[in-house]
């Protein structure tokens, strides 16, 4: 299997070169209305087809690697030094992407899948297609060469085959990291996609903005993956890591928020691209730098350049991925400096109070987050090179600079859909902004009186209430603004069709899947700033808890009722069942334990938790006191924790929403007309 | 065994990437009309949209007739451009 497996990357390889070089040529031939002995529609064909034929090519790879994962092949070094006989089948299936070369595989294969879907439909526009399945091919040559010649996954172990594999790393052994890379994967990959049709539609000159309407699927999808990545990572952090966060701005993490905050001002910033033909050279740099800020993520992880939990081991691919990423800026430069002109705005912002202008603020918002981010990832890289010592910045800095960033961005959130397109008067700024502001003053009256004083960062130096009373205002101010576009727009329909008004919000969302789906993403942030508000009022208790010994945490008592340890082929636990009252009904029994790895030599501690809307009840077992044999027990009180994941669910939701197609004129209008005579205006509707 | 899979796998992909096409999509350059009747849709879609969140009260009056003003105007120049260009004779 390893030498069919070298065998298909290999082959994968020459397709992909044969895609690109076929591409060039058939694409200048049609520029320049040359000839040769095929002709260049043929020969674009012939590119086509083998940019599909390399998918057929990585998949049969990619199973090679599965197949001798699940088979115990340790002739194959990355299978020995990431497998081994006692592990669970779905972590043999995760260990293609827990090493270097496995996860290099699956960028490479991720890509060649998204290269399959996009030249399958390249009827919806056969050049424009042509143009990004090159541009795709090359990006694809880069990986597989990198496969092919720096890391391959199919080296064989030299000498005699060890018996057992080295096992997976036990941090990974967690069900969440079957599907957290996998997703983050296709996030990063997926903007290739945006990426190449843009620099595609660049480079051909493309008339109008139909690019944006062909890519704004894949933009959504390749975002929304992102965002389940990076929000299932934080879920992994918080369950497996035992320190009671999800975030800790670690460098990996952050190499997976840039590209997510860029990414973020694209989806936006696109909408006046194509409504009003504005923005065009600052969206066109907005995907060029989303990609390559998804291959620099990439880089980090993988050149040891930082120090990270997530981080691969140090290796000298780092250069391929600098060379490359300088290959990209390069092409992207020279292509927008031979095309500026091309890229001439149509409109120009009006007034500073309009949709517009509240995009851009949106923009640079995202891009100040994403360059902070930035900076604080590179600093240490960079004091090191300056000053000789490697000064490391942590949560402080990020939590002074972006989290009011952030609650800048939830504040834009709110007043963006109030305004109108070119300019809004004051007229109907007052009327559109009376009620969000009324919501904030109630509910800044309700947290001050329930404790929350912002002003406490003034006398104690308090941050956490400060950002919670803006957060949760602010959130509540953004939630009556989205309430009110629904039900105003509910309440046209309604008048028109007679429908109540909750069969009225559904046709209003049907109608134009991507505004109010886009609201519901929004209501879906707010509730994730809302559970991050929670940690400025976390607690945390450590006690060494004998039989029968209890300790009290906010509402809740924690009693040991026993503890022990176990033994199975992949590991030895150490754990301790605590029985939890909250008064005297008891309510849970957890058993948070410390796993030993037999295999790869390593201790994993597993949390247990005890989750609930107000709060999270995170308990570790902290090992064993060697004086007493006691254990030693951390409990931390999370308060509004779930409502992050909660969050997560509802962009997940919003997105799909706006994925779906909008209900069509046509259907909208014999729908109209069997409920109600008169409907001219819902027809014209949204 | 590995080398037929092997031998079989380039076979198969080799006759698909050259087996001959009949009939192959022309790749042609959008034309200045094709866009311009995109722009008409964009537009359209613009005043359709302006129009609905006008009914659900969320303009008033003054701003309305302004935005409605402009993006007729727009409109108008486009479709002017398109009767131009449908008027001439194609080559």
């Amino acid at each position: 299997m390893p030498t069919f497996g070298s065998f298909a990357l290999l082959l994968s390889l020459a397709l992909c070169a044969y895609t690109l070089l076929a591409g060039i040529v058939a694409l200048r031939q049609l520029a320049t209305g040359a000839q040769g002995q095929i002709s260049p529609e043929r020969l674009a064909e012939t590119a086509r087809r083998s940019g599909i034929a390399s998918f057929v090519a990585t998949t049969a790879a990619a199973f090679a690697l599965v197949w001798a994962a699940f088979n115990n092949d340790f002739s194959v070094a990355y299978i020995l030094h990431h497998s081994n006989r006692a592990l669970p089948g779905a972590y043999k299936f995760a260990a293609l992407w827990s090493g270097q070369e496995g996860s290099l595989l699956l960028w490479a294969w991720l890509l060649s899948c998204y290269g399959f879907v996009l030249r399958l439909r390249h009827k919806v526009d056969v050049k424009l297609t042509a143009y990004a399945s090159t541009i795709l091919a090359g990006i694809q040559v880069f990986f597989l060469l990198l496969l092919n010649f720096a890391a391959p996954p199919f080296s064989l172990v030299g000498g005699a085959v060890p018996q057992d594999g080295f096992g997976l790393n036990p941090l990974l052994q967690y069900p969440e990291m079957v599907i957290h890379p996998p997703m983050l994967y296709l996030g990063y990959v997926g903007f290739a996609v945006p990426f190449a049709f843009a620099l595609g539609a660049l480079m051909m000159r493309y008339p109008g903005e139909k690019w944006i309407h062909i890519t704004r699927r894949w933009t959504m999808i390749t975002w929304l993956f992102l965002t389940c990545g990076i929000f299932l990572g934080a879920h992994w952090a918080y369950s497996v890591l035992g320190w009671g966060g999800y975030w800790g701005w670690d460098p990996v993490e952050n190499a997976s928020l840039m590209p997510w905050l860029t990414g973020t001002a694209f989806l936006h910033s696109v909408m006046m691209q194509e409504k009003r033909g504005m923005m065009k050279t600052w969206n066109v740099w907005l995907i060029f730098s989303t990609f390559m800020l998804a291959i620099f993520g990439t880089l980090l992880t993988r050149s040891g350049l930082v120090s990270s939990v997530h981080a691969f081991a140090q290796s000298s691919i780092g250069s391929w991925f600098w060379g490359f990423l300088i290959v990209v800026l390069s092409v992207c430069l020279f292509t927008f400096i031979m095309n500026r002109d091309h890229l001439k705005a149509e409109n120009k912002l009006e007034s500073l109070v309009s949709r517009e202008s509240s995009f851009l603020f949106n923009n640079l918002v995202l891009l100040a987050a994403c360059f902070t981010v930035l900076w604080g990832t590179l600093f240490p890289v960079l004091s090191e090179y300056v000053q000789g010592n490697k000064v490391t910045v942590s949560g402080p800095f990020y939590n002074r600079v972006a989290v009011p960033i952030g609650i800048f961005l939830l504040f834009l959130t709110g007043i963006g859909p109030l305004l109108a397109w070119r300019s809004a008067s004051f007229k109907s700024i007052r009327k559109n902004f009376i009620l969000p502001c009324i919501a904030w003053f109630v509910t800044a009256v309700v947290l001050i009186s329930c404790g929350v004083h912002p002003w406490d960062i003034f006398t104690t130096n308090e941050q956490g209430s400060f950002y919670a009373f803006w957060a949760i205002s602010i959130g509540a101010m953004v939630v009556t603004a989205i309430s009110a576009e629904f039900l105003r727009g509910a309440g046209v329909i309604a008048r028109h069709t007679g429908q109540n008004i909750f069969a009225a919000i559904v046709q209003l969302t049907r109608r134009n899947t991507r505004r109010y789906g886009g609201y519901i993403v929004h209501f879906g942030v707010v509730v994730i700033f809302i559970g991050i508000s929670g940690q400025a009022f976390n607690r945390q208790v450590t006690q060494e808890l004998d039989f029968k010994q209890s300790v009290s945490i906010g509402p809740y008592r924690v009693e040991c009722a026993s503890y022990s340890q176990d033994s199975n082929p992949n590991y030895d636990t150490e754990y301790a069942l605590l029985d939890v009252y909250r008064g005297d009904k008891k309510v849970t029994q957890l058993a948070p334990e410390q796993r030993f790895y037999t295999a790869s030599q390593q201790p994993q501690t597993m949390v247990a938790n005890h989750s609930t809307l107000a709060w999270d009840l995170y308990v570790i077992y902290a090992g064993k006191n060697p004086d007493t044999g006691r254990p030693i027990i951390k409990i931390f009180l999370n308060p509004l924790v779930a409502w992050i994941w909660i969050g997560v669910g509802i962009i997940v939701f919003g997105t799909g929403v706006a994925l779906f197609p909008n209900m069509t004129a046509a259907f909208a209008a014999s729908r109209s007309r069997a409920a109600a005579p008169s409907t001219a205006i819902v027809q014209g509707g949204d | 065994m590995i080398v037929v899979a092997c031998g079989l796998l380039l076979l198969v992909l080799l006759v698909y990437v050259f087996y001959p096409e009949r009939h192959v999509e022309a790749q042609r350059q959008k034309t200045r009309l094709e866009y311009l009747h995109e722009r008409k849709d964009v537009l359209y879609e613009n005043l359709r949209d302006l129009n609905f969140e006008y009914r659900a009260g969320k303009f008033v009056q003054d701003d309305y007739a302004a935005q409605q003003a402009d993006l007729e105007n727009e409109a108008a120049e486009v479709m002017a451009e398109i009767e131009l260009l449908e008027a001439q004779p194609t080559r």
